[in-house]
Order: structure tokens, then C-alpha cells, then sequence
């Protein structure tokens, strides 16, 4: 059901915010998507991926339930996967969040300090799905997007 | 001292209960870590603004609620998106949890006495179906319910030809939730049934049978939405002016059966489409509203957008409204005997007053957002009205020197946060 246009298409929005001064700045090491290495699922697209960390979306496409672990907020690794996946500024994903908050609807994914932490959730719970630094990844996890 | 009315007092109690919340919240720590106790997130939002209008025989005051605004009380008036709010989320179980918002803003009585904008219990049965019982903030027009959110808004306030269009805005009963996932896109569906008690400067309008239905598809940066709402309406305050239009027969029995707002239903449509792939952003809603009695048929769109410089947000929008009927020849007073032709063009004026209020105009806006630090925001907006012939433009606080009709210039500066 998915055409091959919306592929090109954020690369190009990417480029245009990388040229609109969006860019955090620092050359900062490569962001990918990991899971746990246990965990069933193998492969999300970009927007999947955006979906479940932006609350649009509970579940992997398999079904299984899908739960988001976020760095914490400030942090240039965060920035710089928000920007780079979502095309989103950290106001922007602050405003996300702020309408789903104060309307009752939600509450942003768990907030953890680093990337030891991030592998410790993921080892415990094969439904998290967090992101890490390329040079980080190690056997327990599993990459499923790089940016 | 003077007995309160009861909507006070539940209001009263729910705010009790909010406080109550917060202090819970203080003494066990703003995140506990065991699933098993309660755990409490306090968080708030707030807008600091200021707001200067050309027109100094009236009020802009952007809602009918609000008594005071700028041009006639003030020169710059701080009273119209100044607020502050307060939110207490509780998750008591993994599908449990409520959830209590208070605001301090200019209130219909010109206080700032904090209310209760939300206040509910949530009951999560899977992932993508909830139900909700208590207070919510009725989403009929896109930004609905994030309208007094400053900070998650890309221009200082909502389009005042839409969102002024129906005169209810929160709902007090039920609502459910469900979310399906469409191969690529996400399917969200909202119905509440509820009541509104809505207080304004001058008179109480209250929403019975309040029912709505949302329907919003997502698909990557595209929203697409429609909404319906109906209710009945009765705004009791106009009934002396209808008893005495019935005292002139069969003409004047015929008008107040037209145009009394006892229990008379009111109808809503909306659709609304956004698109925002992060550099910059569009969206646009029409909306069209069917009121027996004074409300009549009207119908607004707006259509607008912005483009993100890195931290400056510049935008513009271009919105319009138009409505039936803005006046009546009321009761003929050439049939009537003298003594009584004084008495009906004072209720003629009473009920042309009251059809006046509609608005039929057109804005332009331009602003910028410059989002200068972390949870804050600063927007600078400029807006131009052209008023269309009869109507007031929905301004309030009318001095003998105006009139109807003409052009507005309104000039906001807002800083925006959340914490």
C-alpha cells in the first residue's frame, strides 16, 4: 500500500531543515533504533518509528505492544534523533507533547540518563524500543533503523 | 454572605480535589517508581500577554466571557491571554488514572478565582480504547482543546471567527476513545455525551444533550478531521425580552417563538486539515453551525501557515465568518397605538442587539513565534479586521460612540511556556 514517493520525500525535508539552521550543530556519532535482542520484531519504517515515540502509536506492526524509552530532555542525542527521524525542533516535540499532557490524553515516554541505562531497560522489557549511538551498539541489542 | 449557586459549589469541590491531588502529589515525590502505589505528575502552562485594539469605543476581549479587554477598559490590556494552569495527573493502576487542571484567567465576573478546566477519570481497557467520566474540554474545532495551551499553538490565539462559533466549550458526563491503526495512517475516534453550564458577563447558557463525535485520520505529516455537535441550548437571562414580545399578539408570539433560545437546538460541522513536515506548516478548518433562535445559520473558515527559520517562526492567516440574519424589523410599529409603539422598539433594539453580536468579518493576520529558550515562547501578531455592515464584531463593553461595522487593528505580544 506504500508507494515509493514518501521515501524521498523526508530526505528532502531533512536537507531543507539542515538548511534552515535546525541541525543541533555538533557532528554527533550516527543515531540508530535498537530493541532488545529478544525482541521479535526485525524491521520499522521511519515513520513507525516516529509514531510510537511521538504517541500516535501503541503497538509494533505485528501487534505486540510498543513501549518508547526516551534520553532525557536536553540531551544532544535526543535532539539530534527527534531531528533527524521526526524532522521535528525540540519546541516542536516539546509543543507535541504539551497538547497530549494538558489535555488528559498521555504522558511522554520514560526518560533514562544514558546509553548503559538505555541497554539495561531494553534487556529487561523486549516491548521497549529506545536509540543509541552507532559506536555504542553491542550483542544486546538489536539495530533496526540508522538514520 | 450571599449563597453561592450550585454551580459553584461543584466547582468548588472540584478544585478541592485538584488541591488535594497537588498536595498528595508534593508528599509522595513528583515520580514514584512502584507500579504499585499511586504516582502523581504535576505539570502547568501559562501565558504572559498584552493586547492593544483601535477601536476605543469597545472592548476586543477575544471571547464573550471575558468582560474586559483592550481598546475601551485598556490601552494595553494584560486581561485577554493572560492565564495560568495548574495539572495534576494521577495513574493509580496500569488503566486507571485522572487527571485535574485548574486556571486562573479574567473569569466572566471579572475575578481571577481559579477553575476547573478539566477534571476526570480515565479507564484505559487496551492501548487504543479509553472511556472517560467528568470534566472535559470539548475538541469540536482542531485546537479546541489545546486553545488556552499558548505554548503548543503556532499563533497567539484560535481564529476568533471559528472558535467563536458555538457557545459551548467544555462537557460534563462521558466520552470514549478508540484508535485503530489503518495500514499506515492512525484512525482516532472521540464521542462524549455530557452538559455545559457557561457563564458569561451577562447571562448563563446552558447545553443539554451535549453529544460530539471527532473523527481524525493521521498519516505521516498530514491531519485530516471532521466533527459534529449538538446540544440543547437555553440562555434563560433572554426569556423577560421573548414574555414581553408575546404581550404584542400574534406578530410579536410569532418572534418569540422563532427566536427564543429556551431548549433549542443547536448543530455543528467541522473539518479541519493540517500539514506539517516539520520546516513548515499549513492547516485551515471550516466550520458550520445551525441554531434555531437567535443563533441562525452561520459558517467561518481560516486558512494558514508558517515557515520555521531555525527559532523564529514566522506565519500569516487569513480568516472569515459570515451569518444569516444580523438584524429583524421586529414588531411593525406603524400598527400600534402610540403608548405602545415607545415599549416595542425598545424590545425591536433588545432583540437587534442580540442578533448584532454574530460575526461577519474578515481578518488578516501575520506573527512571528521565536521559541528564545527552552518551554518558552515569544509571539508578536498583527491583525486586521474588516467588520461587516450591523455587526459588532464580537466586541464587548459597546460606549455610545460606536458603531457597528468598520475595520479593527489589534496589535498581541505574548510569551508562552510550559513547566
Amino acid at each position: 500500500m506504500r508507494a515509493a514517493a514518501p521515501i524521498t520525500q523526508p530526505r528532502l525535508s531533512i536537507a531543507l531543515g539542515l538548511l534552515l539552521g535546525l541541525s543541533v550543530g555538533s557532528a554527533a556519532a550516527e543515531v540508530v533504533v535498537v530493541v532488545s535482542k529478544n525482541s521479535p520484531v526485525t524491521a520499522l519504517t521511519r515513520e513507525q518509528v516516529v509514531d510510537i515515540f511521538l504517541g500516535k502509536a501503541s503497538r509494533f506492526p505485528d501487534g505486540t505492544r510498543a513501549v518508547p524509552i526516551d534520553h532525557l530532555e536536553g540531551s544532544a542525542l535526543r535532539d539530534e534523533f527527534y531531528l533527524k527521524f521526526a524532522v521535528r525542533s525540540p519546541a516542536q516535540v516539546k509543543a507535541h507533547w504539551s497538547k497530549i499532557i494538558f489535555t488528559g490524553r498521555g504522558q511522554p515516554p520514560q526518560e533514562i540518563a544514558n546509553a548503559g541505562d538505555m541497554k539495561k531497560v531494553l534487556a529487561e522489557n523486549p516491548n521497549a524500543i529506545g536509540y543509541i549511538e552507532q559506536n555504542l551498539v553491542d550483542a544486546s541489542v538489536k539495530v533496526l533503523l540508522a538514520q | 454572605m450571599r449563597p453561592l449557586p450550585p454551580f459553584m459549589h461543584s466547582s468548588i469541590a472540584a478544585l478541592a480535589l485538584g488541591l488535594g491531588l497537588v498536595a498528595c502529589a508534593t508528599a509522595t515525590g513528583a515520580r514514584a517508581d512502584s507500579s504499585a502505589s499511586p504516582q502523581f505528575l504535576f505539570s502547568g502552562f501559562g501565558t504572559f500577554g498584552v493586547v492593544h485594539s483601535s477601536e476605543r469605543n469597545a472592548d476586543f476581549t477575544y471571547t464573550a466571557v471575558k468582560p474586559r479587554g483592550a481598546g475601551f477598559s485598556r490601552n494595553w490590556s494584560p486581561e485577554i491571554d493572560s492565564l495560568i494552569a495548574a495539572q495534576v495527573s494521577a495513574s493509580f493502576t496500569p488503566g486507571l488514572s485522572a487527571v485535574v487542571q485548574v486556571i486562573a484567567e479574567q473569569n466572566y465576573d471579572h475575578t481571577y478565582r481559579p477553575h476547573v478546566e478539566w477534571a476526570n477519570v480515565k479507564y484505559q481497557f487496551t492501548p487504543d480504547f479509553s472511556v472517560r467520566a467528568g470534566r472535559i474540554v470539548l475538541p469540536i474545532f482542531m485546537a479546541a482543546d489545546t486553545r488556552k495551551i499558548g505554548y503548543a499553538n503556532p499563533w497567539v490565539r484560535q481564529p476568533v471567527e471559528v472558535y467563536s462559533l458555538a457557545p459551548i466549550s467544555t462537557s460534563d458526563g462521558l466520552d470514549a476513545s478508540y484508535r485503530l491503526q489503518l495500514g499506515a495512517a492512525t484512525n482516532s475516534l472521540q464521542a462524549s455525551i455530557g452538559r455545559e453550564d457557561k457563564r458569561f458577563p451577562s447571562a448563563t447558557a446552558k447545553a443539554r444533550a451535549l453529544l460530539t463525535v471527532v473523527n481524525t485520520i493521521e498519516h505521516g505529516y498530514a491531519t485530516l478531521r471532521v466533527s459534529y455537535a449538538r446540544a440543547r441550548i437555553t440562555i434563560s437571562d433572554f426569556d423577560p425580552l421573548f414574555d414581553a414580545f408575546r404581550q404584542f399578539g400574534p406578530e410579536g408570539t410569532a418572534l418569540a417563538d422563532k427566536y427564543n433560545v429556551n431548549a433549542r437546538l443547536m448543530s455543528l460541522i467541522g473539518v479541519g486539515a493540517g500539514f506539517d513536515p516539520g520546516p513548515w506548516f499549513v492547516l485551515g478548518e471550516w466550520s458550520r453551525v445551525d441554531g434555531q433562535s437567535i443563533f441562525g445559520r452561520k459558517s467561518a473558515w481560516y486558512v494558514g501557515g508558517g515557515y520555521r527559520f531555525g527559532k523564529l517562526t514566522p506565519y500569516a492567516a487569513y480568516a472569515a465568518a459570515k451569518a444569516d440574519n444580523l438584524s429583524d424589523p421586529g414588531l411593525a410599529l406603524s400598527t400600534l397605538p402610540p403608548h405602545l409603539a415607545g415599549p416595542a422598539n425598545g424590545l425591536n433594539a433588545g432583540l437587534n442587539e442580540l442578533l448584532g453580536v454574530k460575526l461577519v468579518q474578515d481578518t488578516f493576520t501575520v506573527g512571528a513565534r521565536w521559541d528564545f529558550v527552552r518551554n518558552a515562547a515569544l509571539k508578536v501578531q498583527f491583525e486586521h479586521t474588516r467588520i461587516g455592515a450591523g455587526s459588532t464584531g464580537g466586541l464587548g463593553n459597546l460606549q455610545p460612540g460606536f458603531r457597528p461595522g468598520g475595520s479593527l487593528n489589534v496589535i498581541s505580544a505574548t510569551i508562552d511556556f510550559v513547566f
